[in-house]
This record gives C-alpha cells, structure tokens and sequence, in this order.
C-alpha cells in the first residue's frame, strides 16, 4: 500500500506543477494580449494614471496625443477626420478601435522595460508614461486623399510596393474623433456608415480591376496567351447567355485587352482557366486572407470554385457576379504586379519606442506572398502602361512619370457602377501602389483614376 | 534560547518527538507575514483603511500562537509543518479578503478562529480517531442525509443548489460530508482491503465481479451524480469521486477498478452534457469563452484579464482591479491573488499547497495501519484535488466548476470543515510519532 501512496502522492504533485507551469504561460506568453485586450476594463483605469503615448505619422506629424486638460487628461487627433478610421479612438463609454487599440501595449507601456520602469513610478506615486508610436502613413497624403473623396463614399490606398510600408489609408464618410461622444448617436444610426473602414472592411464588386488577376491566372496557365490574339465580336455568348461587350475590340493580343478592358476576351479567358485554376490566383495574390495589420479586415469572397457553373465564372473573371473585395486586397494586386510578383507583407507602424526613446520595434520588410513570375508580370505591366498612355485610364496621368492602372466600374445592386482604379508609379520602377474606390460614381476612368493621377503626383512630388 | 534564530530546520529528526521549536519558528515568519500585509492595506489610502484590519490580523496570528502553545504544552506530537504552512495560506486569503471588502474580511477574521477552535477540538476530542472506524455506516447514513437535506430546503447560490440558511449564516453541508465521506472509505477499504485486492472470481473462464467490488463502486458514482443532478455543484461531485478513485487505487492498486471508475465518470460526464444545459453551457465558455464576453463568459474572461494584468511580480496589493471580476471574494480569489502578487504570488500559493500535500503524504506513509494511511492519503488527495480543480477552473486549463480554494476563498463552512481535515492529519502523524 505505500507503494501505491507514493505513486498517487507524485500524480498529485505532478499534477500541481502542471497547474504552475500552465500559470506561467498564461502570465507570461499571454499576459500582454490579455493586459491589452480592448475588453479588458483596466486598460481604461491604466488611462488614467497614464501618459499615454503619442502616434506620429512618417515624417513625425503628430497623428494622436495626450494632452492635460484640467484634472483629466484628453486624447487629441490633430488631424480628426482625415485618419479616424486608421487611428480609431479610446473611449469609455464606446470602447478602443482602430491603431490607438492595436498599439495600446505600447502606448500604455505595458511592454518591454516600460512595464518594469512604470511599476516603479507607481510605488513611488510618480506619473507613468506610455511609449510612442510612428507610422508609415504620410498625414499630408492622407489629407489630399480624404479631400478628394470629399462630398462621395469611398476609400483610398496607397502602399510602397517594394516594402509594403502603407502611406495612405482613407474612407470616406468620416467622421471627427475628437468629438465622439457628441456625434455617436448619428454615427450609428447614419445609413452611410461613417464608422466603417471601407479601405479594410468594405465588400464590393471588383469589376475590370479584376481582370489583371485574370490576366496572371491566364499567362501561368497556358504560357502560349502571351502570344496569342483574340477576336472580339462585342459580345459573347456563354450556355445561351448573351455577355454584352463595351465595343467590338476586333482582333487584340492580351496586352491590348488589358489597354481597352475587353469584356469578351476575359470572360473566354475565364472560361479557357476552368474555375479551380482561377480561383486559385485569387488566393495566390491573398485576396482571401487578412495580411495581418492589426486593424480590422474583411478578406475577399467568392463563389465556391466547385459551384461555379460557367456564366458565374465568365462574370467572375471580369470582376462581376458575386465576386467581393476590399480597396486594400486591390492596392495589394497592383502592388504584386508591380513588384515583379513578389507581394510584401503591409505594414503600418514604422517603429516603436519606449517612454525613454528606446527603440523597442523596428518594421522590417518581408515578402508576404510569392504571386506569380516577374515575366508574367512585365506582360500585364506593358497592358497596364497602354492603358494609362492611350486606353481607359489616361485620366491618371502624371507629368513626367509613366503611371501604370486598369480601371473598373462595377455594377452594384446601389445604382450606377462603382468607379476603380488601381495602378503603380513609376511603371518601370514602381515605388507607389495605389487603389481608388468611389461608390456609385460612374466610370472608373472617370471618377476614379484622377484621383489616383493627382495622388501619385503629389507623393512623386514628396519624393516617394 | 537566544540571538538569531532560524526558522529552517537543518535536523529536525534529532528534535524531540514533543518539540515544537521549527513549528514556533515559522509560525512567527507567517505573523511577520500576515502583519505586513494588514500593515500595508491599514497605510494604504485607496483602499478602504481600517484599523480593524491590522487588529484582526494580530488576534489572528495569536490565536494561531496559541494553538501552538497549548501542543507544546499537551505535549502533542502532530506534524510541525502543517500548522504553519496553513497559517501562511490563510493569512493571504484573511489579508486579500479584508483589501477586497472588509465585511467578508470580518467574517472570515470570526470563521477563522472558530475553526482554529475546531482545531484544537479535533487534536483534543479526536486524537484516539481510530474509534471513527467503527461507526461508518452510522455516519455515512448521516452524510447522506446531509447532503440530501439541501435538495428539498436548500437555497440557491451561485447557481448551485448546495446551501442551508440558518439565518445567521449559511451552511454547505457537502463540505463536511466530504470529511465524512473519506472517514467512510477508509473505515470500509481497511476492512474489505484483502478481498477487493484478490481480484475477481472466475465463473467458467468469464471473470466476474462480485457485489462488494462493484457495489461501493456504483454508490459513489450515484452519489456523485446526485450532486451534481439535484445540487449542480459541479466541483464536488469532481472532488467526491476523484478523493474516492484515489483512496481505491491506494488501497488496492487495481488500475482496473480506476479505469472502470474513469469509464463510469465519462460516460455520466458525456450523459450530463447532453441532458443539462448549465453543463453545457460550462463545457461551451471554457472551449471559447471570447463569444460570450458580455454574459455567460464574463466572469472567466475577467478572471484571465485579472491573471494577464498582473504580470510577474503583480500589480502589488491593493494597486489592482480586482473587483472586475464576480465572485472575486470567493471561487475566483486566486485570480485577485495573481493580479496583485503577480505570477510569483500565484505559484507560491500552489507551492504551499504542494508542500501541504506533500506533508500529508509523508504522514500517509508513516501511519500505524491501514485505516490510518487511507485516511491521511484520503484527506490529503481531497485537499489537493480541490486546489487543483479551483485554480485549473479559473486559470481556464479545466472547464469552471464553482468550489472554493480551501482556506483562502471566503466561506465559513469550507473553512472549518478544511480545520477539521487538517486536525485529522495531524492526530494520524500523532499516533505514528508515539514510537519514536
């Protein structure tokens, strides 16, 4: 019997040491997230013993700080409406959102040496400080951006293909952070919802943008579509459906189908795939997947690639049918395309520093995606450049740089087609990655590609 | 006896038998202890300051010096250990009860020294306990009606249906029945110890158990069952059957009767989930309780914000927010605890328990008989499992089942029955010290 005493005493105590070591990775592997949960009600106490820290844009303009006002003190957004969505708010009654709650175990200094230097000052009754964080987003671009969009819905991106840095972020109704607790009512009830990121979370129709995705899915393939011509009658027929073209394009080589946005040669080429082969591009270039920023994304959807008859996959590969997508899954396709098919992972915190000037996270680039062959991609680029020199897109030109797009005007449910655009700047060595949406505008080539021209000129102009 | 002393012990088996000095010795570290925390929570100005606290705490550590005065004097020759290490254990829950609400605070001040007084009975009264052995079936009967009685004039608290009111206080009789239940098992294993060892009898080659192996067997499982159908107390039904597959392993070493017990456990678990929702819904918030944050995961989520928060070296006491989390004062103690003594307060606490189990197994080891040694490992695992299944629950590593952390959480009844247990252990390591 005291044998078997022994053995039960060592399963008790082997079973306490369990519970220990569970307690230690729940502290210390999950201590921060949980600390930094936005429902975790101390984050608000923490507030208010706090210094939080400040959010700077790239080029250090304040973005987000605290300032003492009286007894309290008050978070600011000196830049209010134009970076809502992407700095989000911190608020009592309506909780955290946006960067301001992705960093907030930074800008709490719950992190790094901040957690050990702010227990002290606690002990000892002094006030605590939170880290800082600096951005990739230019405030100056961003600002154009919101101006653009001023009086539609719609959103804009612009990212740094190369690196994935992202510079602009901007939707479009917005509203003022600073003022939260007087507009929220409205925000909530307001059937244009303000509050939705619609760069992030919008879910719309992609239309002809699409067609690159199309394009790349084509040239991998069947290699021969490089070469190959199509005939373009003005329609095309698919199981007795009739696909009404914009013109009769006659016969056109893949390039100049990009450069006209040829309906009839997409669909066929949709067709010609079979639904597996394209729907698996659709992933290749992440369209299905958030790219893990921190904020909130909605990834793309579409119809299940076994239940897709062939009129859904027609439309599908001209970017219709139930095809739905964000203005950032759409700047990250121009972007893969432009970097040669190697799609970086985006990013929007540059660093991150302790309250003392510690360089706590620095962003390194990493490649994200491996999408498609730097040849496949100097074909679509060459259809690309066409179309911005003498096809739909020439709206987005800008003096002195060639500008790669492919507009789109997606029909919508909402009224008049969707206006897009997405494209790269300078075509040969593209450093800018733009994505434009207007809800219900019209055209793509009309509404929507010069906003991007005066965007990439005036980040070329900054020296991006 | 002058100049420093040391409250580690390098030779305490040259002390004599009837010396208490280590005992002494630590139990001045836990009044050094229990004084600093009430010291701290008294200089404190953000949490309610009262002076009671710090002249609660001093009655409390002289009660608890008393009790070692009267042993000394009684010559008594219980473990040195356990006194201490619980008076370390309780001084943190008496301290983290007074910072979270001094009225549970004054309470437990007045349950604590009720149960040292039960403390001194049991080492007094039932010091000769193997007299115990001989009345099983009297008070397994009076268990059983103990535990019944709550089902028709209980009252409702914390979902389960476990309490009797008295008007002035509340009694959970499950928790003394638990006592009960393993003087019980002890007095039955030692009696019919040979013949369940033996194994089964053979009837033409078909190995057949006979009713006095499967009978107990089957009554524990009902038992256990009817707590947790009729009272929902989800954690003692755990722990009646756990300390009851404990003690039959330890007494017999047939790890077919544990299977089969496991197996009997599985299927009433499975059987449970199906027929009652507030299973269901316990299983449902520890696989994912994020969903549910506004209601039915509430509590736990808090109780894992709580742990997070803390870090390792915690918040400090008093600096927290543990009031976020329901029920803070009683099963959710422990993650009060973590938030303000940090992961290293937290551990420590389970290494005093460790330390507590690991004395209890040492005077299972050394008892006189059979009856002895099932008692003390008995006790022993029913503490032992009861900390473990409280903290695995509110640390989300096993689904929450609503029990208290024996001697910290507030709670009259657990308080004193877990005095009485710690008596028990002790008269068992008196008897087996007499040889020395």
């Amino acid at each position: 019997m005291k044998h078997n005493i022994k053995k039960l005493g060592i399963l008790v105590i082997g079973l306490l040491v369990v519970l220990i070591f569970y307690l230690s990775y729940l502290n210390v592997v999950r201590g921060t997230a949980l600390a930094a949960n936005p429902y975790n009600r101390r984050l608000q106490a923490y507030e208010n013993q706090i210094y939080r820290g400040a959010i700077y844009d790239y080029n250090g303009v304040v973005l987000a700080e605290t300032s003492l006002a009286g007894e309290k003190n008050k978070r600011v957004y000196p830049r209010g409406r134009s970076t809502a969505h992407l700095i989000g708010y911190i608020s009592e009654k309506y909780g955290r959102a946006g960067l301001e709650s992705v960093c907030d175990r930074y800008l709490l200094g719950l992190e790094g040496t901040d957690r050990v230097r702010n227990y002290f000052h606690k002990l000892l009754g002094r006030e605590q400080l939170g880290g800082d964080v600096t951005l990739t987003i230019d405030a100056g671009l961003q600002g154009l951006a919101l101006e653009m969009l001023e009086g539609r819905r719609g959103a804009v991106v612009l990212l740094d293909p190369s690196t994935g840095a992202v510079r602009v972020l901007v939707s479009n109704p917005s509203y003022d952070p600073n003022k939260l607790a007087e507009i929220w009512p409205q925000l909530t009830q307001d059937k244009d919802t303000p509050l939705i990121n619609r760069a992030t979370q919008g879910a719309y129709p992609p239309g002809s943008i699409f067609k690159i995705v199309t394009a790349a899915a084509a040239l991998t393939v069947h290699p021969a579509t490089a070469t190959a011509t199509f005939d373009c009658p003005g329609f095309l027929e698919v199981d007795g459906y009739r696909l009404d073209d914009t013109a009769a394009h006659g016969r056109i080589d893949i390039k100049k189908a990009i450069a006209v946005s040829c309906n009839t040669t997409f669909a066929q080429l949709g067709l010609n795939l079979g639904a597996q082969d394209f729907a698996r591009m659709v992933k290749a270039f992440g369209i299905d997947q958030d790219p893990g920023m921190g904020i909130p994304v909605r990834p793309g959807t579409m119809a299940s690639p076994k239940e897709m008859i062939p009129t859904e996959l027609a439309s599908s590969a001209i970017g219709q049918g139930e095809v739905l997508v964000s203005p950032l899954h759409m700047a990250l396709t121009a972007a893969a395309i432009a970097n040669n098919g190697d799609l970086m992972r985006p990013y929007l915190v540059q660093t991150v520093e302790d309250s003392h000037g510690r360089v706590l996270q620095q962003a390194g680039c990493r490649q994200w995606l491996k999408v498609t062959t730097p040849q496949i991609c100097g074909i679509i680029k060459d259809g690309m450049t066409e179309a911005v020199r003498s096809g739909t897109a020439t709206a987005a030109r800008v003096a002195n740089v060639q500008v790669a797009g492919k507009t789109g005007s997606a029909q919508n449910p909402h009224g008049q087609t969707h206006a897009w655009f997405i494209g790269f700047a300078p075509a040969e060595e593209p450093r800018l990655a733009v994505a434009v949406l207007v809800e219900n505008a019209g055209a793509g080539g009309v509404a929507a590609a010069p906003i991007a021209g005066r965007l990439l000129a005036a980040a070329v102009n900054k020296g991006y | 006896m002058s100049g420093v002393r040391y409250a580690i012990p390098r030779a305490r088996d040259k002390e004599p038998a009837g010396g208490r000095t280590v005992e002494r010795n630590l139990l001045f570290l836990a009044v050094l202890y229990l004084m600093m925390g009430m010291i701290t929570l008294y200089l404190d100005e953000s949490v309610a300051p009262t002076v009671l606290a710090v002249v609660a705490g001093l009655i409390v550590a002289v009660a608890f010096l008393l009790v070692h005065a009267y042993w000394k004097a009684s010559s008594f020759r219980g473990d040195r250990y356990l006194l201490p290490i619980t008076a370390i254990i309780i001084s943190t829950g008496l301290v983290f009860l007074f910072r979270l609400d001094p009225y549970y605070g004054l309470r437990q001040f007045i349950w604590i020294l009720l149960g040292l007084g039960a403390l001194v009975f049991t080492s007094r009264l039932l010091l000769n306990f193997r007299f115990l052995s001989d009345y099983k079936y009297t008070y397994a009967l009076f268990g059983l009606i103990a535990l019944i009685l709550p089902i028709f004039f209980g009252k409702v608290q914390g979902g389960a249906k476990s309490w009797l009111d008295f008007h002035f206080f509340q009694l959970q009789p499950s928790e003394f029945v638990k006592i009960l239940l393993v003087l019980f098992l002890a007095g039955y294993l030692a009696e019919n110890r040979a013949i369940l060892t033996a194994g089964t009898r053979n009837l033409k080659g078909i190995s057949l158990p006979r009713p006095l192996e499967w009978v107990p067997l089957v009554t524990m499982w009902g038992i256990s069952l009817l707590l947790l159908v009729f009272q929902r107390d989800l954690g003692a039904a755990l722990i009646y059957f756990g300390a009851f597959l404990a003690m039959i392993y330890a007494a017999t070493a047939r790890v077919a009767y544990v299977l089969s017990g496991l197996g009997l456990f599985a299927a009433g678990a499975y059987t449970s989930y199906f027929l009652f929702d507030h299973v269901r819904v316990r299983v449902l918030i520890w696989l994912n309780p994020w969903p549910y944050i506004d209601d039915i995961g509430y509590q736990i989520t808090q109780s894992l914000f709580a742990i997070g928060s803390g870090g390792i070296f915690g918040t400090g006491l008093g600096q927290g927010y543990p009031h976020y989390i329901p029920l803070v004062h009683s099963d959710f103690i422990f993650a009060a605890i973590c938030e303000e003594l940090g992961l290293l307060g937290g551990a420590g606490i389970i290494i005093l328990f460790m330390i507590l189990v690991y004395r209890g197994i040492k005077i299972a080891l050394r008892a006189r008989g059979d009856f002895s040694a099932l008692l003390a490992i008995g006790l022993t695992s029913l503490l032992g499992l009861q900390v473990l299944i409280i903290i695995a629950g509110v640390t989300k590593m096993l689904p929450l089942t609503g029990i208290t952390l024996p001697y910290v959480s507030y709670g009259g009844s657990s308080l004193v029955a877990n005095f009485i247990l710690l008596g028990l252990l002790l008269n068992i390591s008196h008897e087996a010290n007499d040889r020395l």
